[in-house]
């Protein structure tokens, strides 16, 4: 159980990015965050994450609070953000240099096989593709076996194919770890294809407008015929969301 | 692995036709970069032996090699050059490895950098030649006063490369040391040490150049060997082809040192996306 209090949270400058953010997250829930630019979806994530610390409320798992990185959550960035002079193998193995050689060996080529990279081993990450690092900083996350996948943006810089595809890697790796995941988007197609629950947020400050439960099997690729009435309840919600925009600096993409 | 993959790692493995390319890039590599000096002196010699060119105060080449041959028959010339080769070594080491450590400390700590780097940057705005009377005075006339004064020279671009580079290191990627929860030591030897050593490479170099520059002056003032007296001693004694000798001694010495630097860091930078790699 992932659970957000009143999370608030103002940066020395002044922006008040987040506010009064409540949010209960059961385990093995995926959950869409989709918004605006600059409404405070990436401040969410990593004020969960442990990496910036809320100026109030507080961040729970399994009624523990967080307050710096916590070994069962994992943060998955925008960019692929690999270490340039490591191999594919020890890129992943990065999280896990605590455990014996052959557990990591055997951690390491089941995530290889789960974003399905086997043969890339021995490449450096000037060597891949954009999806492929993508899929190798997925892997570099679940090899540490988190409960709580926070993902943010992750599949945006990538073209319609390479993101359809990983959409459908995420689920896979869903139903086999059944990890709690909070994924950040602004694509409301995504949002709909991944989510249980959609938490559509509103800027300045940055908190929770509505919240839209998909009760909808996974995966959903049959189903678009109903999930139509979703995305329009999205799209609608997002355009309230733009009301509070304070001037031009959000827009909707 | 697909087939193309298969092919590529089988070529790399054994050395195949690549292997072969790469040799051969090196060498012509090798031989453009020899195009300049040589005909230089090619031409300086057929000045001189053809009368147009005394060569009384630039020495042609044929009289620059016997000088050396001479010195070398004697056994000074290996002489001098093990008493230089050994002062630049020394300094060097000295000098970069407080460079490291000072630089370091700097660029990990906020408060040490506020405290430190202020006072090492203005005494780097030093020249460093100025501190050869203060040396003397302090460390006497040998060995100790030239081998600090290379160790400053060569310390201030390393202790710069280092602080500088660790400040400006990415906070994307410390970020991601954070999330997978490193100490302050992992974060230093897996994250910011990787990251910076291209950088700490280019200062390593630079301060290795200064060590040859800081070298000569040491044995300006005052030596009875290494390659600067023989310097001193051919003005001295109005030999100029000793002087000229000695300088060729000194540039082939600097090369092979930089490029010996640059060998033995490859490997630690192979991983560096470069656009002039990419050209190859
Ligand atoms: N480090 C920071 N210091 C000060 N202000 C910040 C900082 N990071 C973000 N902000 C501000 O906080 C607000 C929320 O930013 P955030 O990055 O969370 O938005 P976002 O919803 O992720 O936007 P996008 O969709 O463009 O990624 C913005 O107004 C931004 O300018
Ligand atoms: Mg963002």
């Amino acid at each position: 159980m992932l659970s957000l209090l009143s999370l608030s949270k103002t940066y020395p400058s002044g922006v008040e990015a987040l506010s009064n953010f409540d949010l209960e997250i059961r385990p093995g829930e995926i959950v869409a965050v989709i918004g605006g630019s600059g409404c405070g979806k990436s401040t969410l994530l990593r004020v969960i994450s442990g990496l910036e610390p809320a100026t109030l409320g507080q961040v729970r798992i399994h009624g523990e609070e967080v307050t710096a990185p916590h070994p069962l959550i994992n943060l998955i960035f925008q960019e692929p953000r690999l270490l340039p002079w490591l191999t594919v193998e020890q890129n992943i193995s990065f999280g896990i240099r605590h455990l014996d050689a052959r557990e990591q060996g055997r951690r390491v080529r089941g995530v290889l096989q789960q974003v399905q990279l086997q043969g890339y081993e021995t490449r450096l990450p000037k060597e891949l593709s954009g999806g492929q690092a993508q899929r190798v900083a997925i892997a570099r996350a679940l090899v540490t076996q988190p409960e709580v996948l926070l993902l943010d943006e992750p599949f945006s810089a990538l073209d319609a194919m390479t993101r359809g595809s990983l959409q459908r890697h995420l689920l896979h790796i869903w139903r086999e770890t059944a990890a709690t995941i909070v994924i950040v988007t602004h694509d409301i197609e995504e949002a709909a294809a991944l989510a249980h629950r959609v938490v559509v947020m509103r800027p300045s400050p940055g908190t929770m407008l509505e919240e839209i439960t998909i009760d909808l099997p996974l995966p959903r690729n049959e189903l678009e015929a109903d999930l139509d009435p979703f995305k329009k309840r999205i799209r609608t919600a997002l355009h309230r969301s733009l009301a509070y925009a304070d001037g031009t600096d959000l827009m909707l993409v | 692995m697909t087939a193309a993959d298969l092919s590529s790692e089988k070529q790399r493995l054994s050395g195949g036709k690549s292997g072969y390319r790469l040799r051969w890039s090196a060498f012509s590599g090798l031989l453009i970069a020899l195009v300049l000096p040589v005909s230089g002196f090619a031409v300086w010699q057929l000045l001189v032996s053809s009368g147009f060119a005394s060569g009384r105060l630039v020495p042609p080449p044929s009289r620059i090699l016997s000088a050396l041959w001479q010195l070398q028959q004697t056994g000074e010339l290996s002489h001098h050059l093990v008493a230089t080769c050994l002062r630049v070594l020394s300094g060097f080491a000295a000098g970069a490895v407080a460079g490291i450590i000072l630089g370091g400390v700097t660029g990990y700590f906020r408060p040490a950098r506020r405290l430190l780097d202020p006072t090492l940057q203005a005494l780097r705005a030093i020249p460093s030649i100025a501190w050869v009377p203060l040396f003397i005075l302090w460390f006497g006339i040998f060995e100790t006063s030239k081998v600090t004064l290379i160790a400053v020279g060569v310390f201030f671009p390393v202790y710069l490369g280092v602080s500088a580079s660790l400040v400006s290191v990415d906070r994307k990627i410390v970020e991601v040391g954070r999330i997978f929860r490193l100490s302050g030591f992992e974060m230093v030897r897996r994250i910011l040490f990787p990251a910076i050593l291209p950088a700490l490479v280019v200062s390593l170099r630079t301060g290795l150049g200064l060590g040859w520059m800081f070298v000569v002056a040491a044995e300006f003032m005052g030596a009875s060997e290494g390659l600067g007296y023989l310097l001193v001693d051919g003005q001295q004694l109005g030999k100029p082809d000793q002087i000229v000798a000695a300088i060729l001694v000194f540039a082939i010495l600097g090369k092979l040192s930089d490029g010996l630097l640059v060998l033995l860091t490859a490997p630690l930078t192979a991983w560096q996306d470069n656009y002039q790699k990419e050209r190859k």
